[in-house]
């Protein structure tokens, strides 16, 4: 016993001395947005991966090793190529996780591939980031694609049968912000659309910072449009919804693509009775099926413990199920060397609907997780509830008054 | 032709707006002669500031009014005092954009860290409920804002015609030098009139902020049309800055609804060139041009 003690204060002293190999510890990148605009759910998605990592230190680490976590601070285009750089050269890091934007994530990932550093996206949805062909990144989450598909598949399953038409009859837009988040999903959208033999009646972009909506739902309401798909951040969505209300546009459904569509402020700007039967698509969130998403409520209670509150969004969510996902390959492989990382996370095999997030993880073309799923949700008395697919569902799918 | 009335309508609601926020901004640029880029964080500040006003006590946006105008005159009085003065002999005037430049960033990320990025909606009391004339519907708050827009421009127009303050500001604009030869304190009517274009800006907060969700980035979404509108008008004219607005809004809302919404900045962008290329000083602009500016 008093030799635990002495070692342990002599591990504890060389810690604070910062004595350089006194651990058997593996240092990873955490890669986000901590500042800036992006903060809010940049720091939210820096939980998900804390927690997945504080899970496997208690259960031993990885390979025996602790994980040592080493933030970089993303906070624009710049700043993240700097930070993948200083965490790969002067940190010595043997892989990178991130980034929750795009952007951020397209430019830094670029870094990591010239040094030969496995990236590991767990929260970017853009089609780039994947779309490069490049051999050390790989995505775990969701993507702009999926959100596409969802959204279409809503449409079919959900929509045209709670109506009671047919969904080839129905009248529907796509309006989008012009940035390559709205662009890119609309894109799938209107493949999806045109797969499934949907008529779509208006494609219109606009841009982000619009303070004026009145024209596009002047002209939605006049073609007698059925159901709008509208993927925006949080200004046009307010914006979209307060004067589509206004107008007395009443679409048979409105579908948002993740974005303002899923933050709570949103719907207290716009009205509960406004935004209430509004339809979204994202990543999984807290309210669902949780016999779909086994362990969401360890990682809640892991959540509420380490920080104190629930959590914000589902980004916590998807980055933790992505990280132990991969941490937990990285256990069972035999050394840190880039190859090794790489080969051991190509043969993980998760099946659906065994994570806390109810999709599986098995790497495709262009190493995307090819069974990362969105969900669809539903604005009811308040809350943003899961309502499709069915057995993902916690609430009944309602059709707007 | 209900539809196009109703296009119209939209349009001269939207020229409302545009013209509330951007009298400020012309009575700064055409007579303290300076390109002010944190204009729009003015309006941010403005907004953020009826916001609290209006959810901590309880009040009508509106009554934020009491507290966010003379909020705002301060605070441009200091700008104008602290900022841009020690600047004003620079040979080289370019100085004074970077440092509103300077300026719009700092006000920024200074409400990023008091008020994170998310939004923040100020109770809109009814304001956002539409009232329908015929087959026009309308906005109270959107009317509400229309009618102050006006009062303003002529009451800013009487206060620069008719009065002692007006008068010394006028004069200055004319000629620096010969209004201080004839005994007017320069530096002390430039800090009133940054005030004022800055209170003008306390105004447009009030009422822009029941009806548009408040954010750290929400004034770059306003300022560059009121620039536009500005220019349009001719510089530090009030009545041309009005009428700007309102072509503008009209410009915007049926390029929106007849050609596309993403076409709406190119046909206002467009309308600003031209102007730029055929009549620099303006619709309304007397010889002063953007170049006597800086």
């Amino acid at each position: 016993m008093r030799l635990d003690v002495m070692l342990r204060t002599t591990v504890a002293a060389c810690a604070i001395l910062g004595a350089p190999g006194a651990f058997a510890d593996v240092t990873f990148g955490a890669l986000y947005p901590f500042s800036g605009q992006l903060a809010l759910l940049g720091e939210e998605s820096a939980r998900g991966l804390e927690l997945a990592v504080d899970e496997m230190n208690a259960a031993g680490g990885v390979q025996g090793e602790q994980i040592v976590l080493e933030r970089g601070d993303a906070v624009d285009n710049n700043q993240a190529i700097g930070e993948a750089r200083r965490l790969i050269s002067r940190e010595e890091v043997k892989a990178i996780f991130g980034s929750y934007s795009s952007s951020r994530s397209i430019a830094a990932s670029q870094v990591a591939e010239l040094n030969g550093i496995p990236y590991f996206e767990l929260g970017a949805v853009a089609d780039e980031v994947t779309g490069r062909g490049l051999e050390y990144l790989f995505r775990v989450n969701p993507t702009a694609e999926n959100m596409g598909e969802t959204i279409i598949n809503m449409v079919v399953d959900k929509v045209a049968p709670g109506a009671g038409v047919a969904a080839g009859d129905l009248k529907i837009a796509i309006i989008h912000e012009d940035s390559s988040y709205g662009t890119s999903v609309a894109g799938h959208q209107k493949r999806f659309a045109e797969e499934k033999g949907l008529n779509i009646v208006v494609e219109q972009s606009y841009p982000a910072s619009t303070v004026d909506m009145s024209s596009i739902v002047l002209d939605l309401k006049q073609r007698g449009v059925d159901v709008v798909l509208q993927c925006s951040y949080q200004n046009d969505s307010v914006l979209f919804l307060q004067q589509a209300h206004e107008a007395d546009f009443k679409p048979l459904a409105i579908i948002g693509g993740g974005g303002g569509y899923s933050m709570q402020p949103t719907a207290e700007a716009v009205g509960h009775d406004v935004i209430d039967g509004v339809l979204n698509t994202d990543f999984t969130q807290y309210i669902v099926n949780k016999e779909f998403t086994p362990g969401i409520d360890d990682f809640l209670a892991a959540y509420q413990e380490k920080y104190g509150t629930a959590p914000r969004s589902g980004h916590s969510l998807t980055n933790y199920v992505g990280a132990m996902a991969v941490l937990q390959a990285l256990n069972e492989a035999d050394g840190f060397e880039a190859d090794t990382i790489l080969e051991t996370v190509r043969g993980i095999d998760i099946a659906e609907g065994s994570t806390a997030a109810g999709y599986g993880v098995k790497f495709g073309e262009n190493n995307q997780n090819v069974r990362a799923r969105m969900m669809g949700l539903q604005w009811q008395d308040g809350k943003l509830v899961t309502v499709y697919p069915d057995d993902a569902a916690a609430a009944e799918f309602r059709m707007n008054k | 032709m209900d539809v196009f009335l109703q296009v119209v309508v939209n349009g001269l609601m939207l020229g409302g707006l545009f013209a509330i926020t951007s009298v400020g901004l012309t009575l700064i640029f055409g007579i303290v002669k300076v390109v002010n880029f944190a204009h729009g964080e003015f309006l941010m500040i403005g907004m953020y500031a009826a916001f609290l006003v209006t959810t901590q006590l309880g009040v009508h946006p509106y009554a934020a009014v009491v507290a966010v105008t003379p909020l705002l005159f301060v605070l441009g009085m200091m700008t104008q005092k602290f900022l841009i003065e020690p600047l004003m002999s620079a040979r080289n005037h370019d100085i004074q954009i970077f440092a509103t430049v300077g300026l719009s960033t700092a006000l920024i990320n200074l409400a990023l860290l008091l008020f994170g990025a998310d939004i923040a909606s100020t109770p809109s009391y009814g304001l956002r409920n539409s009232i329908e004339i015929g087959s026009i519907r309308l906005l109270t708050g959107q009317v509400v804002m229309f009618i102050v827009a006006v009062v303003l421009v002529i009451g800013l127009h009487f206060f620069l015609q008719h009065t002692q303050a007006g008068r010394g500001i006028r004069a200055v604009a004319q000629n620096r030098a010969a209004a201080q030869l004839m005994g007017i304190n320069v530096s002390r009517v430039y800090m009133i009139t940054f005030g004022l274009g800055a209170a003008c800006v306390g105004v447009a907060a009030t009422l822009v902020a029941p009806l548009y969700p408040t954010s750290p980035g929400i004034g770059t979404y306003f300022v560059l049309t009121a620039f536009v509108v500005v220019v349009l008008g001719g510089l530090g004219s009030i009545g041309g800055a009005f009428l700007g607005a309102m072509i503008i809004g009209l410009i915007d809302s049926l390029s929106g609804f007849y050609i596309g919404s993403d076409m709406r900045e190119v046909a206002v962008f467009g309308v600003f060139l031209l102007i730029l290329i055929l009549r620099p000083q303006g619709l309304f602009g007397g010889r002063q041009t953007l170049s006597h500016v800086s």
